[in-house]
């Protein structure tokens, strides 16, 4: 009997637990939101048994269509600022000595540690009318009246990108790390320069981490509502805010799962996108 | 032009990590503010680290908090490892789309996650609490550790076991002897990054939270609703404290086996 | 074999958990449920000393997730819950909430009758009203170049990304219909699409929109106009005395948070016991002066200082004006919901 253990079919029983877990407490949440984005609301509260396509419908309303555009317009813009500042950042992390790159670890991945809302707080402080931020600059002559950021698109993405920046930073570090730099030094020795090693070498090669970090980066942003509301005063409209709206204030239960379902298919569309451009399976750099 | 070369990365990485760090040493500065606004300065002052240690609340959410992630961790570090080494085996379609489905949980929006979980809890008759908590915790746990192992799986030298096996061991302790101890640090690291995971977590846990299992987080939540003060501030700058004293620790631990 | 092990492991690890609350201290308990620090402290801490009792703060952040969580306990778990007015009517009407036992309670004689007798609990059976208001706007004449007289005034041009409002949706959109001469409540969908248009056109002027704390964001010069509930009213004076309050000539909004034991409570004779003690005429005065609301508690008033009712410059007088806010039509709410989605991202622009 120990000895089948290893045998093909006989190791794969230690998945077992994770099938039954993955089966009652994923799949089966997961079907019942199915479910429930069929139902038809309760006008006063709950759900009632009936059948309907009517919260599908409603999405298609521009009201709440544009929800999902002003996500992914915010999604995007934020991914591509976190490409922009964290590959430089795990590019340059990643050549440096054994040392330093654990210690620079250590710093990207302390903040983990401390309550992101606590750190949007912190913010709030800078960007405030008459914050820190307006002191600085009115006290340096830059500006002689408060910016008045706060609030505004820019201050949610700063939000943002300061929230998903660590993921696309580990991500980039690892697959650099894992390069195989004989290939540039090929390059360069065929007598590319610099600019072309790069592009047709390292890019092509770290690839894989920089899309596993946009896929780390652009997913939570879809998502993440409460630094809108945070550091946007409430004004912006994402497909989180939206579905929290309907659970805790619409009471539209049926409405919000349906929301829910077409938020978690556009999801997948873009796993199975990342997967079929870069045949990867696995997110790389989230350890 | 060699020497400009090697001080611009140096330059970047000091300047972009400096700015990360802006807001949180703002946090540790406001700690110490005298004013009870969290936003506006009022002079120095201790009193809020003093008001921190006589709330027995805050700290009976830590403490909720912590076991938790602990909880939760362990049982995505058993469940996830099971899982990957089980998975590594299987190749079929079915289980290609378990694994999709149980990785579902850090894939998609968190608001989802804890919305269908609160509906289908209440569906189930589950009251909401610690188990709740729980179980929902540990489905967002489990992928992290799942996907660092699976990793780590592939990236391993076949013929190590194998050889166990040739010498004589039975499957199981060739797992247990060889393949273990080779997975562990990915093991380890999966479990780090689902009890920090834990650790923060807002959205889930505010929708499966019951009367007497606040989290810390939660808590921070609600009451960042009508102005945090800055006993929080004070408690984070705790934490902080701790963590860079348990990650510098380890380390120097980790120096000594090595040399 | 091994199968059953790893399922027994896996048992085992979900019932570990459960381990954890099996040991609780015999302590008697009161398990509150509301809004983070709506309840002043030292009134609990009082409270705890005077009777031996542990109290346990849950907070929500919605009223709607209070009736959610209270609809999986089944009415269960919790002791007493502070909410608003439409929300008591919804779980009154589930049947989550248990009838008072005012043998138990008897300072409820103290209850002006001003706040009884609303439609959440027509023969006051069920609750104990807590913390009356009426919203009403607040700004700096200083930084404010046009005269404001209402809602209507909202709607200057010069009053360009300087508003904050409240982020609930019926009362937002409650106020464009007052200023179209309707009711809050209006079930006819025509008004509320109207209202819906004209609340677009204000979207340029709202530079946020906040839950909490919306008086500090007058007060750090953050906006020069805010629409505030009572409490924020006066704790905005009591900042800037030179503020101005406008009681909108359209008409007024009136509410009421109250506090009413769930029909299942596991301590509700501990609950009965705070109720008595906070409809005490001194503990009373003391909870108003904090919170700074209207005072349901006609024991209370001789022990209010002057300066409360300086601030607060609101008297009960004005409530006979004030309309609540009530659950309209399925149809009627979907509109609500959607003008106050469009409106919202409007102001995102």
């Amino acid at each position: 009997m120990k000895k089948r253990f290893l045998k093909k079919p006989g190791a794969g029983i230690a998945a077992v637990p994770l099938w039954m877990f993955t089966l009652v407490f994923v799949a089966g949440p997961m079907v019942y939101m199915l479910i429930l984005s069929f139902l038809t609301r309760d006008p006063s509260w709950g759900v009632v048994n009936e059948f309907t396509l009517d919260n599908y419908a409603k999405i298609l309303n521009p009201v709440y269509a544009g929800t999902y555009l002003s996500s992914l317009k915010l999604a995007l813009s934020t991914t591509a600022i976190t490409l922009v500042i964290g590959y430089p950042f795990g590019y340059f992390m990643a050549r440096l000595s054994e040392k330093w790159k654990k210690r620079l670890m250590m710093l990207v991945v302390v903040p983990f540690w401390t309550n992101a809302l606590v750190r949007m707080y912190g913010w709030i402080i800078i960007f405030r009318s008459n914050g820190l931020l307006d002191k600085l600059l009115m006290g340096l002559g830059v500006t002689d009246a408060p910016l008045r950021l706060l609030y505004t698109y820019p201050a949610v993405l700063v939000g943002m990108v300061y929230a998903l920046l660590p993921f696309m930073i580990l991500s980039v570090y690892s697959s650099v790390e894992k390069m195989d730099w004989s290939l540039v030094e090929a390059a360069r020795d065929l007598g590319a320069s610099k600019a072309r090693a790069f592009w047709t070498v390292t890019a092509k090669l770290t690839l894989p981490g920089v899309l596993s970090g946009v896929i780390l980066t652009f997913i939570p942003s879809m998502g993440l509502f409460f630094i809108a509301d945070v550091l946007g005063g409430g004004k912006f409209m994402l497909v989180g805010n939206l579905i929290r709206d309907q659970l805790f204030s619409a009471r539209d239960w049926p409405f919000a799962a349906a929301l829910a379902v077409i938020l978690t298919l556009l999801t997948t569309l873009f796993l199975w996108l990342y997967r079929k451009i870069t045949h990867v399976r696995d997110l790389e750099g989230i350890l | 032009m060699k020497k400009k070369a090697s001080v611009f990365p140096k330059i970047y990485l000091g300047v972009i990590l400096a700015l990360t760090y802006v807001p949180i040493i703002i946090v540790i500065i406001y700690s110490f503010n005298a004013s009870k606004s969290a936003t506006a300065w009022g002079g120095w002052s201790l009193d809020w680290y003093a008001k921190l240690f006589r709330n027995a609340d805050l700290f009976d959410a830590l403490k909720n908090s912590v076991v938790l992630a602990l909880m939760s961790s362990l049982a995505a570090g058993v469940i996830g490892t099971a899982g990957a080494v089980g998975m590594a085996r299987c190749k079929s379609r079915l289980a290609g789309a378990v694994e999709y489905v149980s990785t579902l949980p850090i894939m998609i929006p968190e608001i989802i996650l804890g919305m269908v979980f609160m509906a289908f809890f209440t569906l189930l008759g589950l009251k909401f609490g610690m188990l709740t908590l729980f179980l929902g915790h540990t489905s967002f746990c489990i992928p992290y550790v799942y996907m660092i192992v699976k990793a780590r799986l592939v990236g391993l030298d076949k013929s190590l076991p194998e050889a166990a096996r040739d010498l004589g061991a039975s499957g199981f302790r060739a797992f247990w002897d060889v393949t273990l101890p080779l997975i562990m640090p990915g093991i380890l690291s999966g479990m780090l990054l689902a009890f920090a995971m834990s650790l923060d977590d807002v959205v889930i846990s505010i929708f499966v939270t019951g009367a007497r299992t606040v989290t810390l987080p939660v808590k921070i939540y609600t009451q960042i609703k009508t102005g945090i003060t800055p006993e929080i501030n004070a408690l984070c700058t705790l934490m902080l404290l701790a963590t860079f004293v348990l990650v510098t620790l380890s380390g120097i631990l980790g120096k000594k086996r090595n040399s | 074999m091994k199968k059953w092990l790893c399922i027994a492991l896996a048992l085992v690890l979900c019932v570990l958990p459960l381990a954890g609350c099996g040991a609780q201290a015999e302590k008697e308990e009161l398990i509150v449920y509301t809004w983070t620090g709506y309840i002043p402290d030292d009134v609990i801490q009082a409270f705890e000393e005077e009777t031996g009792i542990n109290v346990i703060y849950n907070s929500f952040e919605t009223n709607e997730e209070m009736l959610a969580k209270l609809e999986n306990t089944n009415g269960g778990e919790y002791d007493l819950v502070l909410a608003s007015d439409y929300i008591i009517k919804l779980a009154g009407d589930k049947g989550l909430i248990g009838e008072l036992d005012k043998e138990q309670i008897p300072n409820l004689k103290n209850i002006d009758p001003l706040y009884q007798g609303f439609f959440y609990d027509p023969e006051n059976k069920l609750t104990v009203p807590y913390a009356p208001g009426i919203p009403l706007i607040v700004y700096d004449p200083s930084r404010v170049s046009c005269e404001i007289t209402g809602y209507s005034s909202l709607w200057d041009p010069s009053l360009k990304d300087s508003i904050a409002v409240m982020d609930s949706t019926r009362v937002i959109n409650g106020f464009a219909l007052k200023t179209l001469g309707e009711s809050f409540n209006t079930e006819d969908l025509d008004k509320i699409r109207q209202a819906g248009d004209k609340l677009l056109t204000l979207a340029p002027n709202i530079r946020l929109l906040s839950v909490d704390q919306t008086h500090e964001y007058l007060l750090n010069e953050e906006v020069s106009v805010a629409l505030l509930f009572t409490s924020q009213v006066a704790l905005a004076l009591q900042g800037n005395p030179n503020l101005k309050v406008v009681y909108p000539t359209e008409g007024l909004g009136f509410g009421v948070d109250a506090m009413f034991v769930p029909s299942q409570a596991p301590n509700a004779d501990n609950a009965y016991a705070f109720l008595n003690y906070i409809l005490d005429g001194k503990v009373g005065a003391h909870i108003s002066e904090q919170i700074l609301y209207l005072c349901p508690n006609q024991a209370a008033y001789e022990f209010l200082p002057e300066a409360f009712a300086d601030s607060l410059k609101i008297t009960g007088s004005d409530i006979p004006n004030g309309e609540f806010i009530m659950d309209v039509s399925a149809d009627a709410a979907e509109l609500h919901n959607q003008i106050y989605t469009a409106f919202k991202a409007a102001c995102g622009q």
